[in-house]
């Protein structure tokens, strides 16, 4: 059973690689989530993936390096190039980096008034 | 030749002439496959949730009919993956996994698109197989079909290993893929890949396919790879500030 379920985690790591095209997951602890709230600095639509620059709303202003999907699949549930731009105030819900670097897998994005950010079929 | 033989060697000619385009399914659009249709913003499929789950890459389900060593090489690989990376799928991860793709049907091919630039061509003219002293062994094989009805029946051969992605499961380049598809709604393929290999498997391993039709796409839309942020950083990958972009895996 313990060989069963270690073999099924190592699968569960390659999950995102396979959305994604790219890497192993395993660099962020989906076991947690941490949102943070603040002003995106550059919206990146670019492959293998999608990064939102975000500066925090901490007194020190911190900027965290937001990992999401590649395009295509942000494209899939509604997302555009221009759906977030500079300036925009949002609130970022991600599986943080293990390494404790500002950083992390992005699992939502909502407005500060918590509207969920892209088209919503 | 015998009478029996001349009476159905027309019969023979039908069956392999390629459909005409009146006659062939419409299998436009994109498609996921099933796990793959719940790959959020994030990329996770909803399965990654359930991690002793291990349905979105059933190839590379060690309770498969593998052999002893087809079994230990497909562990080892598992315990690799977090260090690794690929730049697409090749055949048969890209059947299985959870990138978008197109069927292009026509009478004389099919062709299966992938956003990672996969592509197979699937000869439907009446072609056989090459013959194994000239067949080109590559990363997505070689493959001849033919249509039962509305059914098309796919045989692979010639598949490159090791595979493209570090998903692919460790089979050898003996391995021989027999693939039936159906659409059976107008948002549903359905089917199965039966795989023999006599090098990693002990017998024909049949695993089944689904593709439903993605959500928010109607076509594929490629781009190459300019921003590959994620760079190793001990044991584990990191992201690089903007502007800092990783090697090339």
């Amino acid at each position: 059973m313990r060989l069963r379920l270690s073999i099924g985690l190592c699968l569960a790591a390659a999950m995102v690689p396979a959305a994604n095209a790219h890497h192993s997951p395993v660099m962020f602890d989906s076991g947690r989530s941490v949102s943070v709230s603040g002003t995106v600095r550059e919206f990146q639509w670019t492959n293998p993936h999608c990064y939102i620059q975000l500066v925090d709303d901490t007194p020190r202003q911190a900027e965290w390096n937001m990992e999401m999907a590649a395009p295509i699949y942000l494209m899939n549930k509604g997302w555009r190039p221009t759906t977030l731009k500079p300036g925009d105030r949002v609130k970022i819900t991600v599986s943080p980096l293990r390494s404790g670097a500002n950083g992390g897998l992005v699992l939502d994005v909502v407005s500060l008034d918590g509207k969920t950010i892209g088209k919503v079929k | 030749m015998s009478r029996l033989a001349l009476c159905c060697a027309p019969l023979a000619l039908i069956a392999a002439a390629p459909l005409a385009a009146q006659q062939l399914p419409d299998w436009s659009g994109v498609w996921f496959t099933e796990a793959g249709a719940t790959v959020s913003i994030s990329g996770f499929p909803t399965a990654v949730l359930n991690p002793s789950d291990t349905s979105p890459f059933p190839l590379l389900n060690p309770q498969g009919p593998w052999t002893e060593e087809g079994r230990a090489a497909l562990i080892s690989q598992l315990g690799r993956l977090g260090l690794s990376k690929s730049q697409g799928w090749g055949y048969p991860v890209m059947m299985v996994s959870a990138t978008p793709l197109q069927f292009i049907v026509t009478p004389r091919e099919t062709l299966v698109l992938t956003v990672y630039r996969d592509l197979r061509h699937i000869m439907t003219d009446g072609r056989p197989l090459s013959a194994p002293e000239d067949r080109w062994v590559t990363t997505w094989g070689e493959s001849v079909g033919h249509w039962e009805g509305d059914t098309l029946v796919i045989e692979t051969v010639a598949v490159r290993q090791p595979g493209l992605s570090f998903l692919s499961p460790p089979l050898s380049e003996k391995a021989h893929y027999l693939e039936r598809l159906r659409k059976v709604g107008p948002d549903r393929i359905e089917g199965e890949m039966t795989i023999t290999d006599p090098e990693t498997l002990t017998e024909p391993w049949t695993i089944p396919l689904a593709y439903v039709r993605a959500e928010g796409l109607d076509r594929l839309v490629y781009d190459v790879f300019t921003n590959d942020r994620s760079e190793l950083d001990g044991d584990a990958f990191g992201i690089l500030p903007p502007g800092e972009h990783a090697d090339p895996p």
